[in-house]
């Protein structure tokens, strides 16, 4: 028989303390003509480093944290700090390289260009 | 019978998270904002660091002309517009943001001088530090 006892000696290790910020889900526009798709998302406090846009097997996570860094004693407290995140579907036709954002008073524009192929195209026919 | 005082603790515990919702709820009431939900734009932090009053708003999307301030004594106002930002040929799939007038106005816990205020709108915040009139600051008394 095999005396090893180390599977049930074993002691349980602590599991990691990971400080979690509560989830937001930010609002958003939509928006779409012929060359992009254009997302708009209001994020109130957050710093353009602290915005990440991932894109992965077609979906898109849009997630940017907020740290408030109050000072003094609050007499109120209506909002705090905090994660928006939100998970969107891309489709296919969108180049994922030509993606480009920029953040303005705490609200982010997502460019989502569309690839070459899925542009509309007019079709000239000739007279034969 | 005695029951395990896990049991009892645990009770405990949670009239306790029970007694502290009620007492921060009865705290939101006393302020006369009620409940804080949705409808309540622009949402707002109030923090006291002795001195001076700190109010921070939330205002995503709305540029410093849009954004209107009014103090007196201890009365604050905070007003404005969210203008639409709906770009031009585009094709509208979504609207979640809303654009509308806003005004907001607060009783503030003491007078200010609001002739110091400061106030800058940076990320979609509108941070303001509002210094307490003299008679409100806090003193040091020597004794003798």
């Amino acid at each position: 028989m095999n005396e090893n006892t180390e599977l049930v000696a074993r002691t349980e290790q602590n599991v990691e303390r990971v400080n979690r910020l509560p989830l937001t889900v930010p609002v958003v526009d939509i928006f779409e003509n012929d060359h992009e798709i254009l997302l708009h998302a209001d994020m109130p406090g957050v710093a353009k480093e602290d915005i990440s846009v991932d894109i992965d097997n077609g979906k898109m996570t849009l997630s940017g944290t907020r740290q408030l860094h109050l000072t003094g004693a609050a007499t109120w407290r209506e909002f705090a700090d905090t994660e928006f995140r939100r998970v969107f579907s891309v489709p296919q036709s969108i180049d994922i390289d030509k993606v480009h954002a920029e953040l303005k008073d705490g609200v982010l524009r997502l460019h989502l260009p569309k690839s070459e192929a899925a542009k509309p195209r007019q079709i000239e026919i000739k007279v034969g | 019978m005695i029951t395990r005082m896990n049991n009892l603790d645990s009770l405990l515990g949670a009239m306790d998270l029970f007694r502290n919702r009620m007492n921060t709820m009865f705290n939101e009431f006393d302020r006369g904002v009620g409940w804080t939900g949705a409808e309540t734009y622009p949402r707002t932090n109030l923090c006291d660091t002795g001195d001076n009053l700190e109010v921070i708003a939330e205002l995503p999307g709305v540029s410093k002309a849009d954004v209107n301030v009014k103090i007196q004594g201890n009365y604050l106002e905070i007003s404005g517009t969210r203008k639409s930002d709906i770009p031009e040929g585009y094709k509208v799939h979504r609207i979640e943001r809303e654009t509308a007038t806003f005004s907001r106005s607060f009783t503030l816990p003491y007078d200010v001088d609001a002739n110091q205020v400061t106030a800058t709108l940076k990320d979609g915040l509108l941070k303001m530090t509002l210094p307490k009139s003299e008679a409100a600051k806090p003193k040091q008394i020597n004794i003798n």
